[in-house]
């Protein structure tokens, strides 16, 4: 007994003094990157990392001069290797698991962003909840230098920015690294990633005095979808076709669309719910896509004169919202068969699912096929609510 | 017996001036006999011998007829024994009885303790808000009163023993015939037989000297200063051992589940008391793995943290010239300093100390930049967990684990909490006291007696005891739920 004991006290000081702690990393090892932005310099790559600084982002001990984030870069071959040799500007070793955005230029965009992202996907520290973007108009490293209000963390206010207006406004669609290596990959669908701008003055952006007027002279804004053919970027898609996007990839949960009112002005309805499914049939051995977009809608904002309360004037109205939605979900996979000619909508993994055998033959010219297939639309309105009141007061108005 | 000579005996005693020796002669069976009598005049009730032996003997003797009758028809005293051994003599001249010695031939010992005894107040470890407020003292027949108060039935029966060579110390088992388990008293029995020690003078020595694992952290053994708790534990069918000299009364066997269990469970509802049990896990894995998991976490693996708290702890973190761990152990080892020092002040200044004083040092040590806030909470948090374990033993054990996990937990991380645990649970599993294995009902899991173990179901739904521990008389009650008379 006593034996045993002598030996499992043996083993366990053996254990621990041989093999020490040799993962550990201090708190204060860290340097925390939460968001990481790469764009080509030359023929090598130039990777900035945003970093915080945890001492001004905390509730005490805020000295209110430093900024809370760093920004560090670096050159090279691969992104590794930038990574890496970033460590001689930097005092620590960054640190990217708790990463929130991924920021890639135009100009690499433009190239191919696989070779990036293969990083990304391979590194044991890195997940997959982050979302990508593309840097419009400028690099994504200047991206990285905007401070702003609310958020003291840019990284954190992108994040949230992105996820916030992802739900309630349609032309707006994130992803997330693990769908987008999906969609590279697969023939059926090509990714669309969002667009980040930067309006205003960039130069004033990285100072404290972008935060210290009420209205900042440097602000981050997501416009526009950039759409790719697998990896590499073709074109932009501008608001409403972005808006068409978001409702052919039933990715809409609550957005705002503006109708006309039958004898003139406008009205605003709130999309509650909206449920859009394709489905494929041949015909006459060519395939068509069936998309039933079913949306529920409130009113929201009225500024004709309309009476409310009549059965017949909500009819109009939702024959009227079903021809909006027709028309610009018409239009953007008209330019999109027209001009890009990628099949970013899945309606290839429809085909895929439904007709396999057929799918076999054409998965290697799917875009030649995409691009003279027809698309049929079956579009439903329905209006549930009007809000907190009937007839708008301007009725009233004398 | 020989010839006893007194003057042996007061050299054997030293002399001692407390022993009071009195001799004088009676007319007893047609002769004139000497009678010495011997007691120690601290332990007897002084009047008490004057009334009923002295007076008897001196005054009343000579107008008895004496011839038909043997001595011990005239003593007016209550127990009265012969006494064979010159041991026997001295262990009851030392525990309050009157020695008399008739004609040098035969010892007889009466009994007249008259001891100052402790009264019997409130418990001062086990406090309940609803329940009896007495405890035990430390006079085993005071102990014995209090329990046979409580069980009024001839069933319980009580077996005295003498251990300790020097202290001769007096250790009852008492349990209930045909409730109890006949192994476990004869087990009991004979491990306390086996008993080789100078002297006994705590149950704490009867604990260490007969538990089943010597080497295991955790209590086999339970103890208890309140006679409500002991009352229970016999009608579960499990043995109490009682020892003179202390209030503090052993249960045996215990199972790990009993040292969760407090007094006060069974007096409020079922409800809240099952919810306050839950409570005590929580506390209990809090007190165990709280500084761990801290320093796992924030060492090895980052990732597990939401974003927000990972830079709010790296921003204390920011300064400190200490790894976690250490950081860890130099509050930890302050606090158990801190407690020690409370629990040995003397009562006016003990209760600042511990509260006041951890917690302003705490403070201290965080705006020096010694060490930060969350490893002050941490350790503040585990440390007032550590209290939610009524029993006082196993409060210790996790006291001391705890610190063998942050070992683990500061070399190999969440892993090395794993393995630790495993070890843990390992352990407990191959416990066993008295034959009955330590984790019963959850280590071989028998479905029906887990009716008192994380929850309290109420009185009526417990209806049988323990099965491993009782084998027969296994129905406790028969009650329906309760509620008023239902019309047909």
């Amino acid at each position: 007994m006593l034996r045993r004991l002598l030996i499992a006290v043996l083993f366990i000081s053996i254990a621990v003094t041989l093999t020490g702690c040799w993962n550990r990393r201090e708190l204060n090892d860290l340097a925390i990157a939460l968001a990481i932005g790469i764009d080509k310099a030359g023929s090598q790559y130039q990777v900035s990392v945003q970093v915080v600084d945890p001492g001004e982002v905390a509730a005490n001990n805020r000295t209110m001069t430093r900024t809370p984030v760093t920004l560090y870069q670096a050159k090279g071959q691969t992104i590794l290797e930038a990574i890496r040799k970033m460590t001689t500007v930097s005092p620590r070793s960054i640190y990217a698991a708790h990463l929130r955005m991924l920021i890639i230029g135009e100009d690499l965009a433009r190239e191919g962003i696989g070779d990036a992202l293969e990083y990304m996907s391979r590194y044991y520290e890195h997940r997959t909840d982050f979302y990508i973007a593309i840097a419009k108009d400028t690099t994504a490293a200047s991206t990285l230098k905007i401070l702003t209000h609310l958020e003291a963390i840019p990284a954190n206010h992108m994040y949230s920015s992105l996820q916030t207006s992802q739900k309630e406004w349609a032309p707006t669609a994130s992803i997330t690294l693990d769908q987008l290596i999906m969609d590279i990959v697969s023939r059926g669908k090509e990714p669309v990633v969002t667009g980040l701008r930067l309006r205003g003055d960039r130069d004033e952006g990285g100072k404290r005095e972008n935060v210290e007027a009420i209205s900042s002279p440097a602000r981050l804004q997501y416009s526009g979808l950039a759409v790719f053919r697998q990896d590499k970027l073709v074109g932009w898609l501008n608001e409403i076709e972005s808006r068409g996007y978001s409702f052919i990839h039933n990715d809409v949960h609550n957005t705002v669309g503006i109708i006309d009112c039958p004898d003139g002005g406008k009205i605003s309805l709130e999309v509650i719910r909206s449920k859009t499914t394709p489905k494929a049939r041949m015909i006459n051995g060519k395939p068509e896509i069936h998309l039933g977009i079913r949306t529920e809608v409130s009113i929201g904002e009225v500024m004709c004169k309309i009476d409310l309360t009549q059965k017949s004037s909500i009819y109009e109205l939702e024959h009227q919202g079903e021809e909006t939605v027709k028309s610009f979900v018409g239009n953007t996979i008209n330019k999109v068969q027209g001009s890009y000619k990628v099949d970013i909508f899945g309606f290839g993994d429809v085909v895929h699912r439904t007709y396999p055998a057929y799918w076999k033959e054409v998965q290697n010219e799917w875009d030649s096929v995409f691009r003279t297939m027809p698309v049929k639309l079956d579009v439903v309105v329905n209006i549930r609510q009007t809000g907190t009141v009937n007839n708008s007061f301007m009725q009233e108005m004398k | 017996m020989n010839q006893i000579d007194i003057a042996t005996i007061r050299k054997n005693l030293g002399n001692s001036a407390d022993i009071v020796f009195k001799e004088f002669h009676i007319d007893f069976a047609s002769r004139i006999q000497k009678v010495d009598l011997l007691y120690a005049d601290c332990l007897v009730d002084m009047i008490a011998v004057q009334d009923f032996v002295l007076e008897t003997l001196m005054v009343d003797f000579p107008k008895l007829d004496t011839d038909q009758h043997p001595f011990l028809d005239f003593l007016t005293t209550g127990e009265v024994e012969e006494v064979t051994s010159t041991d026997s003599m001295y262990h009851d001249l030392f525990s309050g009885y009157v020695i008399l010695v008739l004609d040098d031939t035969k010892i007889y010992s009466i009994a007249m303790a008259g001891i100052k005894d402790r009264a019997v107040t409130e418990a001062i470890t086990e406090t309940v808000t609803r329940g009896p407020k007495e405890s035990f003292t430390e006079s085993i027949s005071t102990n014995r009163a209090l329990i046979r108060r409580k069980i009024k039935n001839p069933n319980l029966w009580l077996e005295n023993m003498r251990i300790g060579k020097m202290t001769q110390t007096d250790v009852s088992i008492m349990y209930i015939n045909g409730i109890v388990t006949d192994k476990i008293v004869d087990e009991v029995r004979s491990r306390l037989s086996r008993i080789q020690i100078d002297g006994i003078l705590e149950s704490g020595y009867i604990e260490e000297l007969i538990q089943d694992a010597a080497y295991s952290p955790f209590p086999t053994m339970y103890n208890s200063e309140r006679p409500d708790v002991i009352a229970a534990e016999l009608l579960e069918g499990k043995v109490a051992i009682l020892v003179d000299g202390t209030p503090h009364v052993l249960i045996v066997p215990a199972l790990f589940i009993s040292f969760m269990h407090s007094a006060e469970d069974y007096y409020q509802r079922a409800d809240i008391s099952s919810l306050i049990r839950i409570l005590r896990f929580v506390g209990i894995f809090i007190a165990l793995l709280g500084p761990s998991l801290y320093i796992a976490i924030t060492t090895f693996h980052q990732e597990m943290l939401p974003t927000q708290l990972l830079i709010g702890l790296a921003a204390q973190r920011e300064g400190i010239p200490f790894p976690a761990f250490i950081e860890a152990l130099i509050m930890e080892i302050t606090f158990e300093i801190l407690r020690e020092a409370g629990v040995r002040m003397p009562r006016t200044m003990g209760q600042a100390i511990s509260i006041v004083g951890t917690l302003v040092i705490g403070q201290a040590a965080v705006d020096a930049g010694i060490v930060s806030a969350a490893m002050v909470i941490v350790v503040s948090i585990t440390a007032i967990s550590s209290f939610v374990v009524p029993a006082m033993n196993m409060s210790i054990s996790i006291r001391m684990i705890r610190f063998l996990l942050m070992g683990l937990a500061a070399s190999f991380g969440l892993y090395g909490i794993i393995l630790g645990i495993f070890v843990l649970v390992f352990h407990l599993c191959s416990l066993r006291t008295f034959g009955v294995p330590y984790m019963s009902p959850f280590g071989p899991f028998i479905a029906q007696d887990t009716k008192d173990t994380l929850l309290r179901l109420p009185h009526w739904a417990m209806r049988k005891r323990l099965r491993l521990i009782n084998q027969k008389n296994v129905t406790r009650s028969n009650n329906k739920a309760p509620g008023p008379n239902r019309r047909t």
